[in-house]
């Protein structure tokens, strides 16, 4: 076989036993990568109403088609486990180095089950697999670990993929870091490793991951990497201003969430902006593995030295949601959830629930004792809050269950601004419909990256889209994004390569590495299988559809209150009904045994 | 006097984050005016792909370049950009 070597890892953590297992072509074509693979997984070996923390639960590390190949930015992995946060799939995709490096290893796929009785990591060197002792670097931030792992390994280009303290603790929102700073963030992925005692997986490779014809790909992969390198926002604004870029942009359009989506711009976003940051802190561009675009940033602060990041969503998260301007404590609180492995996303949010409580009295000083106000604006608030989050100390215990969870507790769940319990992130739907619903049909909860409307509604690509057009063309492309993001994610490659590719570009990329001769309608079938595929798992976890495939009632009910989309509200149940039509899907939301059928999924009923 | 906004790449080619502008009827005009202002380099930064805002709204879901602009109106003008 050519893209995989059909093989894949399985490490029971409860019997430390290590096994290996095959898969041929018929399951690629099926499945394609990633999230493919790992849902039927999920679906076939657990029952999705185990608890995400049980040992039933498993924790799937799997490589994409392209993954480790020459195509462009083809170095990306995925994460995908039930979450500890939602209480349903969670798939996170994360870039820099690491996916590569599992495939040159001769490793597709790692099936982690069962759970360890003590802390160990995984250390793979090509054939040689081994699950180690983990107790001197449990406790440890994400930069030591890989530090002492690194020097353990005795090779400076070992990958290593771990969780900090916050996953440890299992926090419900923690993240799985590799390279310091690249994050397979969302859903809790990282709660779930700790919940397993695996502190990290280390790998060293040094196979080369073969296509069919290596010249031919060559030439498909310059092809795409030159057209990449042509795109405006591909080859130019993403490399000189990283995705901060937006902060200026989404503020401008009245859809910068602001202050926990009470407003749509921020009166200090250009304080924050990429703009300001690529004057300020800017010291290079980092790419990750086989990346033309660079969005990566280094940057130089005085309290934390060289950091990388924030991207967009994390100053954001950190920033204009929490009514915070000062750019400097927003990198150092992104380098913090990064050293503790959180989800900035989830931090911001569940942060700014708190505030929200707070503001409305819900929460008082006297729950917080001697700890820092949780008032808008206040800085003190990251610094102090986001390490106690980690280490489920003093308040951190209860923030560290996330916004729901707390804005539950203290009587106010319209406070929390999310979807299935997640954080929502840094797009206020108001001011782009379509993408509000995305967020609320979205199988991992609130999130914007797995079908980015955001692009056609507000960017103008592929084409502009009016924002507040909510005919039946908007929920198509919908579904489109939604099922082409589950070929690029099970591609290996990153999202933000749509800025200058098209679904023909990665039919083109597919073919030349397999050898096939699909079309693009085809390979989309893939996507739209694996969505379904997901979906059919939060069903069987217990999915009430029309009462969680929602929106915040703030974004529903409440008009904007200013700027360039004041009036507007999300119209979802003008949407919902005909987005599940178009899926073939019940009006209820459930999924018709003909779908189901159509598209191969009886085994998994 | 219409408020013109500058961003990104823009703003190092005009050395500017705002200027303000008198007596144009809608964004053609205002181009134009901007093109001769601040020469080919600016003009070709957006002449293919941009992004123009008339007070937050696209002039894409708009009137495109026959977008009228008032009095008082602010226009932001960002090169493509693109993010996540």
């Amino acid at each position: 076989m050519y893209g995989y070597w059909g093989k894949i890892l399985r490490v029971n953590l409860s019997t430390g036993d290590i096994s290996v297992e095959e898969f041929g072509e018929d399951f690629v074509k099926k499945w394609l990568g990633t999230r493919g693979f790992g849902i039927h997984y999920l679906l076939k070996e657990m029952d999705p109403k185990a608890d995400a923390f049980s040992e039933e639960n498993k924790l799937i590390f799997s490589t994409g088609a392209l993954t480790g190949t020459t195509a462009p930015t083809g170095g990306r992995y995925m994460v995908i486990t039930k979450s500890p946060l939602t209480g349903y799939i969670a798939m996170a995709n994360s870039g820099g180095f690491f996916g590569a490096e599992l495939k040159k290893a001769g490793w597709d796929m790692i099936i982690f089950e069962g759970k360890s009785d003590k802390p160990v990591y995984l250390r793979i060197e090509d054939e040689k697999v081994e699950l180690k002792d983990a107790s001197h670097v449990w406790g440890k931030r994400v930069g030591e670990t890989e530090k002492i792992l690194t020097e353990e390994f005795g090779d400076k280009h070992v990958q290593i993929a771990s969780i900090g303290p916050a996953g440890e603790n299992l926090v419900r929102f923690s993240a799985i870091m590799n390279n310091g700073h690249r994050a397979a963030a969302r859903g809790g992925v990282g709660a779930v490793m700790g919940s397993k005692k695996l502190k990290a997986v280390v790998v060293r490779g040094h196979k080369r991951v073969e296509v069919i014809d290596r010249r031919k790909f060559t030439s498909v992969m310059r092809e795409k990497t030159d057209k990449l390198k042509n795109d405006p926002v591909a080859g130019q604004g993403l490399p000189a201003y990283g995705t901060a870029i937006l902060v200026n942009i989404i503020n401008q359009n009245g859809l910068y969430p602001t202050r926990n989506f009470r407003y749509g711009q921020f009166e200090y976003a250009e304080e924050q902006s990429g703009e300001a940051m690529a004057k300020k802190y800017l010291k290079r561009n980092k790419p990750c593995f086989a990346c033309p675009i660079g969005c990566g940033r280094v940057n130089d602060t005085e309290t934390v030295g060289e950091t990388e990041g924030p991207e967009y969503e994390s100053t954001w998260a950190l920033g204009a949601n929490l009514g915070i301007n000062d750019l400097a404590s927003i990198i150092e609180a992104n380098h913090l959830c990064d050293e503790y492995g959180l989800d900035t996303i989830s931090t911001g949010g569940t942060l700014a629930t708190a505030m929200e409580l707070y503001d409305r009295g819900f929460l008082k000083q006297e729950d917080l004792g001697d700890a820092p106000p949780f008032r808008w604006g206040n800085t003190e608030v990251l610094h102090y809050y986001i390490p106690k989050i980690a280490k489920r100390e003093g308040f951190g215990e209860i923030l560290a269950e996330g916004g729901y969870r707390l804005a539950e507790k203290y009587g106010c769940v319209d406070c929390f601004m999310g979807v299935k319990k997640q954080e929502l992130p840094a797009y206020d739907p108001r001011g782009a419909e379509g993408h509000g619903l995305g967020y609320a049909t979205d199988n991992r909860g609130g999130d914007h990256i797995k079908a980015y409307l955001i692009s056609p509604e507000i960017l103008g690509y592929p084409f502009k889209m009016d924002p507040h057009d909510i005919s039946d063309e908007k929920v198509k492309m919908l579904i489109l994004f939604q099922d082409l993001t589950a070929v690029i994610d099970a591609a290996g490659m990153c999202v933000f390569t749509t800025f200058g590719l098209g679904g023909d570009d990665y039919r083109d990329l597919l073919n030349a590495a397999f050898g096939y001769n699909l079309t693009t309608e085809e390979w989309l079938k893939i996507g739209e299988r694996i969505w379904n595929a997901e979906r059919l798992f939060n069903l069987k976890a217990g999915l009430d559809p029309l009462k969680e495939d929602t929106l915040p009632k703030r974004l529903t009910d409440e008009p904007m209150p200013a700027g360039p989309n004041k009036g507007h509200v999300v119209r979802l149940k003008e949407m919902l009904p005909r987005y599940y039509a178009l899926r073939g899907w019940n009006p209820d939301g459930t999924m018709p045994e003909e779908k189901i059928k159509e598209l191969g999924l009886e085994e998994y009923l | 006097m219409v408020r013109v906004k500058f961003f990104a790449t823009l703003r190092d080619i005009t050395g500017l984050r705002e200027i303000e502008v008198k007596g144009v009827g809608n964004i053609r005009e205002l181009l134009n005016i901007l093109y001769e202002k601040f020469g080919d380099k600016f003009k070709r930064e957006i002449e293919e792909k941009n992004m123009i805002l008339v007070n937050g709204h696209n002039i894409l879901d708009l009137e495109g370049y026959d977008t009228k602009i008032d009095e008082g109106d602010e226009v932001a003008i960002f090169p493509p950009v693109g993010g996540g």
